[in-house]
């Protein structure tokens, strides 16, 4: 009796089994065959495949999707197929697939550093020949993060400014500041004001590392060192890490960690928490990437915040003004591209960067590299912001430094404000790894 | 017994499925670590053959050996903290005590909650300005006792080795609280008998009985410390500097964030000599144990 139970509940189990898989191939063919009508349809539709991070109902993104939408309308001969990947699991794919040589027609691309790789391997081709048609709207100044070896690849849809000084007005007023200090030493005095008055002077979450070099060290170091530092860094060996000028810039920040302007536990929170503290008012600053900006108006719409670059530091060689930027994710071609599918992606190119789209992204707090006015009703901060980064633009260290040294530094910065490790040892271990690459 | 003798074939049909994802995704990828490691890589460009030199590299490296002293620390907490507290924990429990199922609840639940919300929460707790610790120090007046508990390089790996005590009692304590369900209750009765007290009943009769699931216990709490990412990853990521790095992340970090896939692989293959190292090691020590 039992044995034949078991013997019928295993057929049970078998049938079911087999439903299950005929089911699932059943809806596999299904979809194939339904591709191949869409295609014998209309023998000369060309396709291009897309993989983009656009996952999430953000502004930028949303407009992003519409132009693909539109352009396709407008080009019923051209289908655009996307895929959307959640921003890790997009970046894993690209370095494996692209270690496959198997990458999809137009590759959503970053620049600097992850830009090239993907160069060195001969897996996207530059763009120069069609540069021309958006000589008017992208100044050739705004592009550079994805020209190498002197070629273009991309274009950028954003910009972000990584490093600005957010100051809550009203409490530098109650210490006497009615402006922002313009110089290094006026700003460390009005950090010991403000710790004399127990608020924190600078807001600071650096428990993954990368704000010290993001926000920091890219604009400190380019005030003292000048703005050709890294390339010549990486490409000539004219100058060093460890040149007297970039150990100065990194001691400036241990200065700062030394002089207590950081919330104590800014090694064990990170850059969310840090912006809580500032928006709650128990610190008077924060220096922060412009990504601040928009979840800053949306949680303390009142608050009275100014925004400043980081002032002059004296014998500096950079230009006082100037803020590092890096640009937003652009799109690239993959090298395989020719022909009809070349001049269809050209066409997707020029209807998508348009006039257009960068007036939507700035309607949505979005910085962007095109010469356009900007529209009526954006916020005034936005305003301030694009005013400050309309000067100069430098580049951010971890968009040009290779990967493995942006981590040595990342890592090295946090020590340095521990103590257990010097500003020089920290240029010697970087130039070390920065030789190693030639 | 005589389907074994007459034909191997329908054995080894049964077994070949499992075989073959067995080896697909557990052995190949070792072999194929091997390869890697000797290679300089960067997932995108050309590989390049460099010999041992990513070994040479890992075993000069200053932060692969404090990676690898913060992992044997990890394995000391575990090994010398997790098992006798649990050890202690479950011959408590396993007395008729009032409300011993609901204790039991409440010491196995740090192993049911994610280890995400385990790290964020306790997080909170270490924090230095607002956290739990320090500000309990300060209600009793013992605030230069407080620690920036993450922030400090000191303190921080201590902090992350009690939160990881914490999250696995648990496991362990239920574990011995089945071995002891497992004594039988006459060995007991004939102690009493003879007189034994309740120190030396433990000592002499529930220790020796539950020999064997401690020996698990132990080999469990090695290779679940050597593995250790998820939790340090969430809590420090590594930090500050480099003072709570372990193993698996210098490797993750290695690999996947500075792109060095050759000099990853040779890190994991480390990892992959030292865990049955230590293993042989322990096996070695518990084999003396029993002749």
């Amino acid at each position: 009796m039992l044995k034949k139970m078991k013997s019928r509940s295993f057929l049970v189990m078998m049938a079911f089994l087999l439903a299950l898989m005929t089911a699932c191939s059943g809806k596999g063919s299904d979809q194939a065959s339904g591709d191949n009508n869409a295609s014998a349809k209309d023998g000369n539709k060309i396709e291009l495949t897309f993989w983009n991070i656009w996952t999430d109902p953000s502004p930028q993104i949303e407009a992003s999707k519409k132009q693909v939408e539109a352009f396709m309308k407008e080009h019923p001969n051209i289908v655009i197929k996307q895929q959307n990947i959640p921003h890790d699991q997009y970046k894993v794919k690209v370095k494996t697939q692209a270690a496959g040589k198997q990458l999809p027609d137009l590759i959503q691309v970053w620049p600097g550093a992850e830009l090239k790789p993907l160069v060195d391997g001969k897996l996207i081709q530059p763009i120069d020949d069609m540069l021309s048609h958006w000589s008017d709207l992208l100044p050739e100044e705004k592009l550079g993060d994805y020209r190498m070896n002197g070629k273009q690849y991309a274009l950028p849809g954003s910009i972000t400014p990584t490093s600005l000084v957010y100051y809550d007005k009203d409490i530098l007023k109650n210490v006497g500041y009615d402006e922002f200090p313009n110089t290094y030493e006026e700003f460390k005095k009005l950090i010991a004001k403000l710790n004399d008055k127990k608020i924190i002077p600078i807001a600071l979450g650096n428990k993954a590392q990368w704000i010290l070099q993001s926000s920091y060290i890219s604009t400190i170091g380019d005030r003292l060192t000048g703005d050709q530092f890294l390339s010549s860094v990486l490409d000539s060996g004219d100058k060093k890490f460890t040149d007297e000028k970039f150990i100065q810039a990194v001691k400036v920040i241990k200065e700062l960690a030394d002089l207590k302007a950081f919330n104590e536990d800014f090694n064990s929170i990170d850059n969310v928490q840090h912006r809580d503290l500032f928006v709650l008012g128990e610190a008077a600053m924060m220096i922060d990437g412009a990504w601040s900006l928009g979840p800053l108006l949306k949680d303390a719409p009142d608050k009275n915040v100014g925004i400043a670059v980081f002032p002059k530091v004296e014998g500096g060689e950079g230009d006082p003004a100037a803020v590092s930027a890096v640009s937003g994710t652009g799109i690239a071609l993959n090298s395989e591209l020719k022909g009809e599918k070349l001049k269809a992606a050209q066409e997707f190119f020029e209807y998508f960067y348009s006039k257009e789209y960068f007036t939507e992204l700035l309607k949505a707090n979005v910085l962007v590299p095109a010469n356009i006015e900007p529209p009526a009703g954006i916020s005034p901060l936005l305003k301030e912001v694009s005013k400050l980064v309309s000067h100069k633009l430098v580049p951010v260290y971890d968009a040009t430094l290779p990967t493995n040294v942006t981590d040595i530094l990342n890592t090295g910065l946090q020590e340095v404000t521990l103590g257990t490790m010097s500003p020089e040892e920290l240029a010697e271990k970087l130039q070390k790894a920065v030789d190693k690459q030639k | 017994m005589h389907i074994l003798s007459r034909n191997k074939w329908p054995i080894f049909i049964g077994l070949a499925p499992a075989l073959v994802i067995y080896l697909l995704f557990a052995i190949v990828p070792i072999i194929i670590s091997f390869y890697y490691s000797v290679m300089d890589w960067d997932g995108f460009t050309d590989m390049k053959f460099v010999g041992l030199e990513n070994f040479r590299e890992a075993l000069t490296d200053p932060i692969f050996w404090s990676s690898l002293k913060n992992n044997l620390l990890v394995v000391a907490a575990s090994v010398f903290g997790q098992i006798p507290i649990a050890l202690f924990f479950a011959l408590l429990l396993n007395r008729k005590l009032k409300g011993g199922k609901i204790f039991r609840t409440l010491g196995f639940m740090p192993v049911v909650i994610s280890t995400v919300i385990i790290s964020l929460v306790w997080g909170m707790m270490y924090n230095s300005r607002r956290g739990l610790f320090n500000k309990l120090l300060e209600a009793v007046g013992l605030e230069n006792l407080a620690q920036n508990w993450l922030g400090d390089p000191k303190w921080a790996m201590i902090s992350v080795c009690i939160t990881m005590v914490w999250q696995f009692v648990g496991l362990y304590l239920i574990i011995f609280l089945a071995a002891l369900q497992n004594i039988p209750q006459e060995i007991y009765e004939a102690a009493e008998i003879d007189g034994a007290s309740e120190m030396k009943k433990t000592r002499y009769i529930t220790l020796p009985m539950m020999r064997n699931s401690i020996i698990v216990a132990v080999i469990l709490c090695i290779s679940g410390s050597l593995r250790t990412f998820d939790l340090i990853y969430v809590m420090t990521s590594g930090g500050p500097g480099h003072s709570t790095e372990v193993l698996a992340m210098y490797m993750f970090d290695q690999t996947f964030s500075s792109t060095r896939y050759g000099y990853g692989s040779a890190l994991s293959l480390f990892i992959f000599f030292f865990s049955l190292l230590l293993v042989y090691v322990s096996t070695l020590v518990l084999k003396r144990k029993e002749t």
